[in-house]
């Protein structure tokens, strides 16, 4: 497949600037790029959502559109597009029931495509019962029935255990070699590093480099992405100092029990530190967070800044994984700002809105937190992902709550905003408040923590102090080994059985 | 609906940052209520060509008139929609609220000074209902306030055994102090050389307050952004669940009010009154620019839909050419203001994106 010369224009915005890219049969093609390099408008064009200005594309070496042959092209989104109320193997003939009368059945061709994709054994199962790893390779598996000549791996991993990741890769390589078109991208740049044959950089607009082989490094890769390197690489200086050992906690947990998620935690944290919770999916730590935010139901005692239970509540302030939890799409990027405000910061006696308070209050957080829009009225929509995610953050930071609480902060976030949030929460701690970010990825623990626990089946383990570490490698070794000893530590007394994930569940 | 800070913003900012879309949001809100003002100036020029002689002043005051109790309504919608919900039971609360104040005062004695406050309580007390099943037991509002439409149907019936109550021929063996009838009476009298019901004024200034409180305080402000994203709200704990059951009690106690001022107008109050008012004030409400998914809606759209409305169904009236037009171009504009909505969405997001 080729591309060449691709233009697309968004009213004053370029955001394809005649791109040429080739992709070779049997390889994985990884692209890169910050957010708003025109990766996504690349996606959409390849797979008919959009019509390019200018430039073609070629398959075989015959000039081709996804207009004609729309079957061709088959995305793997992060969330899966499909019909949660069907079984799986409904799911795998929809749209391609034929003339009959009866209700569609799968063919045997079908039959043996799912049993080789692993979806033998949940066929008659709703999809939207299944994990999403198994959503993902349905999706998978309808585009091979069909036939499909080119895949785009959008994100696709981004919400997957790490098991479950590299099942989708293996899936992804097997395609490659039976000689499909093959796109994946993405933002970590581990994975483009370890499962891409070659990895195009996507720059303003313009494929900047391909790189392979030995220059195909995350380094290398890393290097391409920052235009101006913003302190990556020298976290270690950034970290504020060790305050004297014996200052006292500004919040704790005791005895802190949560049924089925993780039991009897004793956690404390102290002002102007930032701490990291990390723990594959179902480990508890994600809900062991969510509890802090007082959105779990638990047994122990909590205190924070020396108030305890109903007082902390609006000392803390909670930012979900998702922007779709934390962000008003009927909103301007203002009002996103300010929503979570009340009486008296936005509003006086009889809840009158005091307009031009909020007015500066908006044009103050968008110059604090670096957001990166025209003005704060428009849309929240018509930003960047990298900035949405600012704006979820800086909503919460609003608040100016003593405990700051956050879930994956960076994830789906480009490089640059990446580093620009973690200077907003050291930043932040560093006002003497607390922060507490719920991580799965050690490179964000070793960028933007002062110290970390690893959650295990409900258990925490001992602190981690991150200065300690010279390298990430270090660190990953440790938390590695962690995770294994708590695990047989666990097994040996009483297992708390992790309950499964809840990634869209409401406040308990 | 307008932005936060559109004026502030705008000169703090270099001017050449393109098509702003504060300049934006404000086009669209103007482009909407600027193509509504033009229906209803066209629908007023029609009825002046087709039937000049009836054009005066004085139609025009018995449009505001016949709109009223509709626009009255339609704000207490307005509020339930934005904050993503639906409310089906207002027209029967409507009844309701006139039915319970003729048992209270014409049957059973109650003078009206308390009648009237307990009136638009039952009002305020169906709103707690719709609102605590829909929120606290998380039953959908389409269906609580189905069920609660019929419920209040049936207590109307119940209430006044089906028959039709009249302060000023009151059933015998009933009697109203000459006294309390002046005062229900005078709630909705004429003044003025050319007659114009108080009616007009208590919804003027009803539409004026819902206003304020929509547009201009933290409670509007956050009925939008619960309406626009419910599981964020509830994460960054915004009161959804009080702003929700709020949102219904203001929607049962406008509706009681509309419901008690078209009974001191019209002087009589039957068991069914209102039930037919349902639909008209949910068209008033999206012609309006509502939008049935929340986080959309604003107070002068619904009542430039509801005088849209009540525009076309008085002049239809005056044409007389049979009850039938009324409903199709009922039908006709509900439909077409929102395909016309959406084809304008659809034009700026093209041009935007």
């Amino acid at each position: 497949m080729r591309i060449n010369g691709l233009r697309k224009r968004y009213g004053a915005t370029v955001a394809l600037d005649g791109l040429d890219l080739e992709i070779r049969p049997g390889e994985v093609l990884g692209v890169a790029g910050p957010n708003g390099a025109g990766k996504s408008t690349l996606v959409r064009i390849i797979a008919g959502e959009e019509d390019a200005d200018a430039g073609e594309l070629f398959l075989d070496g015959r000039i081709w559109s996804p207009a004609l042959d729309w079957r061709a092209v088959a995305i793997v989104h992060q969330e899966p597009q499909l019909f949660p109320n069907l079984t799986v193997a409904e799911n795998m003939v929809a749209g391609r029931e034929g003339d009959g009368t009866g209700w569609p059945r799968p063919s045997d061709a079908d039959l043996q495509i799912m049993d080789a994709l692993g979806l033998g054994s949940v066929r008659d199962i709703r999809l939207g019962e299944c994990s999403l790893a198994v959503q993902q390779r349905t999706e998978i598996a309808r585009a091979v029935a069909r036939d499909a000549r080119i895949f785009l791996f959008d994100e696709p991993n981004s919400a997957l255990t790490d098991a479950e990741s590299d099942e989708l890769f293996r899936e992804m390589r097997k395609l490659a070699e039976s000689g499909r078109v093959v796109l994946l991208i993405s933002h970590r740049l581990g994975d483009l590093v370890r499962h891409c044959a070659r990895v195009a950089v996507v720059r303003d607009g313009r494929v900047r480099a391909i790189l392979s082989g030995e220059a195909l490094t995350e380094d290398g890769l890393a290097r391409q992405l920052v235009t101006e390197s913003t302190g990556a690489g020298a976290p270690a200086s950034l970290r504020a100092a060790e305050g004297p050992a014996e200052a006292p906690p500004m919040f704790f947990v005791r005895r802190w029990t949560s049924q089925g998620a993780f039991h009897d935690i004793d956690f404390s944290a102290r002002a102007g530190e930032i701490v990291a919770l990390m723990g594959v999916e179902g480990s508890g730590a994600r809900e062991l967070l969510r509890s802090f935010a007082g959105l779990e139901r638990t047994t122990g005692d909590i205190a924070l800044a020396g108030a305890t239970n109903i007082d902390l509540r609006r000392l803390r302030a909670y930012v979900p994984a998702t922007r779709a939890l934390s962000l008003y799409s009927n909103f301007s990027v203002g009002e996103n700002l300010l929503v979570r405000l009340g009486v008296p910061d936005i509003a006086g006696p009889l809840l009158a809105l005091k307009k031009s308070r909020m007015a500066a209050i908006a044009q103050q957080s968008v110059r604090r937190f670096l957001v990166k829009t025209s003005t704060t009225t428009q849309p929240i929509r018509s930003l960047s992902g990298g900035n949405q995610q600012k704006v979820a953050i800086a909503q919460a930071l609003n608040c100016k709550p003593d405990l700051l609480l956050l879930e994956e902060p960076t994830r789906g976030v480009d490089i640059h905003s990446k580093n620009e949030i973690y200077h907003l929460l050291r930043d932040y701690a560093a006002a003497g408040k607390v922060v507490i970010v719920f991580c799965t990825e050690v490179l964000e623990i070793f960028e933007v923590a002062d110290c970390a626990h690893v959650v295990t089946e409900g258990r925490l383990s001992r602190r981690l102090t991150i200065a300690d570490y010279q390298h990430i490698e270090h660190l990953a070794t440790e938390i590695a080994g962690l995770e294994q000893s708590l695990k047989t530590a666990a097994r040996a007394l009483s297992p708390v059985r992790p309950r499964p994930a809840q990634r869209l569940a409401g406040p308990g | 609906m307008t932005s936060v800070d559109s004026r502030k913003s705008a000169p703090a900012k270099a001017a050449g940052a393109s098509l702003s879309s504060t300049g934006q949001a404000t086009f669209d809100l103007a482009l909407r209520m600027g193509g509504l003002f033009l229906a209803i100036v066209l629908v007023a020029l029609a009825m002046f060509i087709l039937k000049p002689n009836s054009f005066n002043l004085d139609v025009g005051i018995s449009v505001l008139r016949a709109m009223s109790s509709v626009a009255i309504m339609s704000l207490g919608l307005t509020l339930v929609v934005v904050v993503g919900e639906i409310d089906l039971s207002f027209g029967a609360m409507y009844g309701l609220g006139a039915n319970s104040l003729a048992v209270m005062w014409i049957l059973l004695g109650v003078p009206i000074y308390a009648a009237l406050p307990l009136a638009v309580g039952a009002g305020a007390l169906v709103g707690l209902f719709n609102g605590a099943l829909v929120t606290w037991l998380r039953i959908p509002s389409f269906i609580v306030t189905l069920g609660s439409y019929n419920l209040l149907y049936g207590v109307s019936l119940w209430i006044t055994k089906t028959s039709t109550f009249n302060p000023v021929y009151p059933p015998p063996g009933s009697e109203i102090p000459p006294a309390e009838l002046d005062f229900f009476t005078a709630l909705t009298s004429s003044f003025g050389s050319h007659p114009i019901s108080l009616e007009v004024v208590w919804m003027l200034g009803l539409a004026v307050l819902v206003g304020f409180l929509l547009h201009r305080t933290l409670f509007g402000f956050r009925l939008m952004a619960i309406g626009g994203n419910p599981a964020a709200a509830q994460l960054a704990r915004l009161p959804v669940t009080r702003y929700k059951i709020l949102a219904f009690v203001i929607c049962g106690m406008l509706a009681a009010i509309a419901g008690i001022l078209d009974f001191s107008f019209i002087q009589t109050a039957q068991p069914n009154i209102g039930l037919s008012y349902t639909f008209p004030v949910f068209a008033a409400v999206i012609i309006g620019g509502a939008s049935l998914s929340g986080g959309k809606g604003t107070v002068i759209g619904a009542m430039s839909g509801a005088l849209l409305l009540a525009e076309l169904q008085q002049g239809l009236a005056l044409l007389t050419p049979g009850p039938h037009v009324q409903q199709l171009f009922l039908g006709f504009v509900t439909i077409g203001a929102v395909a016309l909505d959406l084809a304008l969405t659809k034009i700026r997001a093209r041009r935007a994106a």
